[in-house]
């Protein structure tokens, strides 16, 4: 492979190992099947269609695939929570809802390399017997799906999809579902709702996967683009030989999305654990902007706590366990658990010392408020709640108190709700004030007035009738 | 409990004192019968307010003149039977959002006699269309402008500048955001008709911050110098 080349100031840095990334801005690339298949495109399906359905399950068990959308749920498991003795259609839904802010390696596969999606949904809908797939794409992807349907025709015009697929007997169809704008259908409940043409309320569990009951009451795999992506690869590499890749119960590559305030943000694709904190923002990233300072670093989208620059961790049980500055931590699920934070959807948002916390805290509070879906009511008032207090503590006009009431509304948010969207909204919240609570009660005065505006007008008007 | 209450006997009453003339006979009345409403009716119908009018406020913008009004076409019908066999046959409601996406790619934004469309295709009530239109930011009650655009305002972008490119949008174009709120009327139209900005929430390509949709074009690295020429970009 070593006749790849990439467009010039796009080519992967030395400590990548590009799988799913490959194809992505390469020189001479395009979205069409030809350029695709003149790859060895498709192979992968032809293999999977051969083997039995269970080989490939157990294939993908083999290589200890955890789900890429931010939980990091082990994916030949998820597949295997089907009932046996299912009698009603299985369902696979692609989630390419992508919208944890932060993360931004769907968007690049979904444009720039739509077949391998294609690939690995034919592969995981042959393994798990599902024979209508869905792709729930975000609505801000326009293009994207215009790529999507064009190459899933394609792909039915070259017998990839459609009925008897390949002269194996297997019938599937893929369709493209846009979505509207909406955070919460990234949650895989809740995005099922939202594909049944309903609010996307998430579903109250249990059942704890929609293998048991998911779209239409059918049995529902949900998969991230990613996830199905390295299915792929799973296949053609091995089960055996794919662990091999990363560090053990964190397998493969994963790809990481650098922002913020780094001098060469992007995209790295990386085996899991491979790479530290100091490798990923310094060698790969080129280190912060000239004269500036790195302050903290949110590892895995805005949902995930914050990691100070300047912490040491203590990572692991009884003699194993070792102290750790945040630059050594490596990138993978566990070490990041360990660490009191998450490695979620890989998206690294950077900030250096020219940020004030208090501004950070106040745009992921907005967003979460914006985005709750109102289901439960300790989401919907005490993600409003945090963002009008942390509009206070922004603004210079609240008290120390303030920053205790605060911390106060996210923990009472914290595990209260049907979905993990109030963790998603409280977390944050704990986890700034938890590291950087000097900061912000220094920007709150006991002077302020604690009077609400409307108070302040009716004492005023109190006072004039008297 | 023995004790008898001792209750004030009526005086009797000479009916044929008594000042009025009975003129008819007694009425005889009728018991009442179950209450039957036949919702189906045209004159149940006609008579309700309809759910559209209760929760549909489509506000007319200066946007408006941009976009035809709402009629059914050859065309939309063929895209709405597309998106509708998608979906098993017992689960027409699925096609709510891909149609409302037809519509609003036509019209601008989600008129109440969209909705009404769009209720009538799939066969369910139209208050199963409406809460679908007023949860999802993705869907518009008012018509944008000519040019909509959409700057990501989440962490990543916000600390590329992108508050900074809105202010500088609403500048060149003359746009007030100041009534603009992020749940009720996140959309703010230019006097002119022809632009409109909104905020977005992450659109997923925060490395190369600030980032924002004109209509359905992507721009990314759009620093808030580069928002004139932008607009330009699309003026001839």
């Amino acid at each position: 492979m070593s006749d790849i080349t990439y467009l010039p100031g796009k080519e992967p840095h030395e400590k990548e190992h590009r799988l799913i990334f490959k194809n992505v801005d390469r020189k001479g690339w395009n979205t069409k099947i030809k350029t695709y298949l003149k790859e060895g495109g498709y192979e992968m399906a032809k293999k999977a269609l051969k083997m039995e359905p269970q080989e490939v399950i157990n294939e993908v068990k083999a290589s200890g695939l955890r789900g890429r959308g931010g939980a990091g749920f082990p994916t030949g498991i998820k597949w295997g929570f089907i009932p046996p003795n299912n009698t009603k259609p299985v369902y696979l839904i692609c989630n390419a809802d992508e919208s944890e802010p932060g993360t931004f390696k769907d968007r690049y596969i979904l444009h720039q390399d739509p077949h391998q999606l294609i690939e690995g949904m034919v592969i995981s809908a042959y393994a798990v017997g599902a024979h209508v797939a869905y792709i729930y794409i975000r609505e801000e992807f326009p293009e994207a799906a215009i790529t999507l349907e064009k190459a899933i025709a394609d792909a039915k015009k070259n017998g990839f999809l459609g009925k008897d697929i390949q002269g194996s007997g297997f019938d599937l169809e893929i369709y493209v579902h846009r979505g509207a704008a909406a955070y919460i259908c990234g949650e895989e409940t809740g995005l099922i709702e939202s594909l049944e043409g309903k609010r996307p309320y998430p579903r109250i569990k249990p059942p704890y996967f929609p293998a048991a009951i998911g779209l239409y009451m059918a049995p529902t795999i949900v998969n991230n683009v990613e996830s199905l992506c390295h299915v792929v690869h799973i296949l053609r590499m091995g089960g055996e030989e794919y662990v091999k890749l990363g560090t053990p119960r964190n397998s493969g590559t994963r790809i990481v999305c650098v922002s913020g305030d780094v001098k060469n943000p992007g995209f790295f694709e990386i085996e899991v654990g491979k790479v530290t904190f100091e490798e990923l923002l310094y060698d790969m990233c080129g280190g912060p902007r000239d004269g500036r300072k790195l302050k903290a670093v949110i590892p895995g989208g805005s949902s995930s706590k914050i990691l100070r620059c300047n912490e040491t961790f203590k990572i692991g049980r009884g003699e194993d366990a070792k102290e750790m500055t945040f630059w050594q931590l490596p990138l993978d699920f566990d070490t990041l658990a360990a660490a009191g934070s998450m490695a979620g959807s890989g998206g690294v948002i950077v900030m250096d010392d020219t940020r004030r916390m208090s501004w950070v805290l106040n745009n992921i509070t907005h967003f979460y408020a914006h985005e709750s879906c109102g289901q439960c009511t300790p989401c919907r008032e005490g993600s409003t709640w945090m963002k009008k207090v942390s509009d206070r503590i922004e603004d210079g006009k609240a008290t120390p108190n303030d920053v205790q009431v605060l911390e106060d509304i996210a923990y009472q948010i914290d595990g209260k709700t049907v979905c993990a969207f109030g963790e998603a909204s409280a977390w944050p919240v704990e986890a700034m004030i938890d590291k950087f609570r000097d900061e912000l009660v220094g920007e709150t005065s006991d002077e302020n007035d604690t009077r609400s505006a409307e108070r302040v007008a009716q004492e005023q008007f109190l006072s004039a009738v008297q | 409990m023995s004790s008898k209450i001792e209750v004030p006997r009526p005086r009797s009453i000479d009916r044929s004192k008594l000042s009025y003339v009975r003129l008819h006979a007694p009425e005889v009345r009728e018991a009442p019968k179950p209450l039957m409403i036949d919702r189906s009716s045209a004159a149940y119908s006609s008579a309700q307010p309809s759910v559209l009018e209760k929760n549909v406020h489509s506000p007319v913008t200066p946007g408006a003149v941009h976009f035809p009004l709402f009629k059914v076409t050859p065309s939309l019908q063929k895209a709405a039977d597309k998106r509708i066999a998608q979906y098993p046959d017992d689960q027409r409601r699925s096609a709510v959002l891909p149609l409302l996406h037809e519509v609003q790619h036509r019209h601008g934004f989600i008129s109440p006699e969209s909705i009404e469309w769009v209720a009538k295709k799939l066969d369910i009530a139209a208050i199963k269309v409406v809460e679908v239109v007023t949860f999802y930011p993705g869907f518009r009650q008012k018509a944008p402008g000519k040019l909509h655009f959409r700057v990501c305002r989440t962490l990543s972008c916000a600390m590329g500048g992108s508050y900074e490119l809105m202010a500088k949008l609403c500048e060149l174009t003359g746009i007030d955001r100041d009534l603009a709120d992020a749940h009720k009327d996140p959309i703010s139209v230019s006097p002119c008709g022809n632009y409109s900005v909104e905020y977005a929430e992450c659109l997923a390509s925060c490395g190369t911050a600030p980032v924002c949709l004109v209509n359905d074009d992507f721009h990314e690295g759009v620093t808030p110098e580069k928002a004139e020429g932008l607009i330009a970009q699309y003026e001839s």
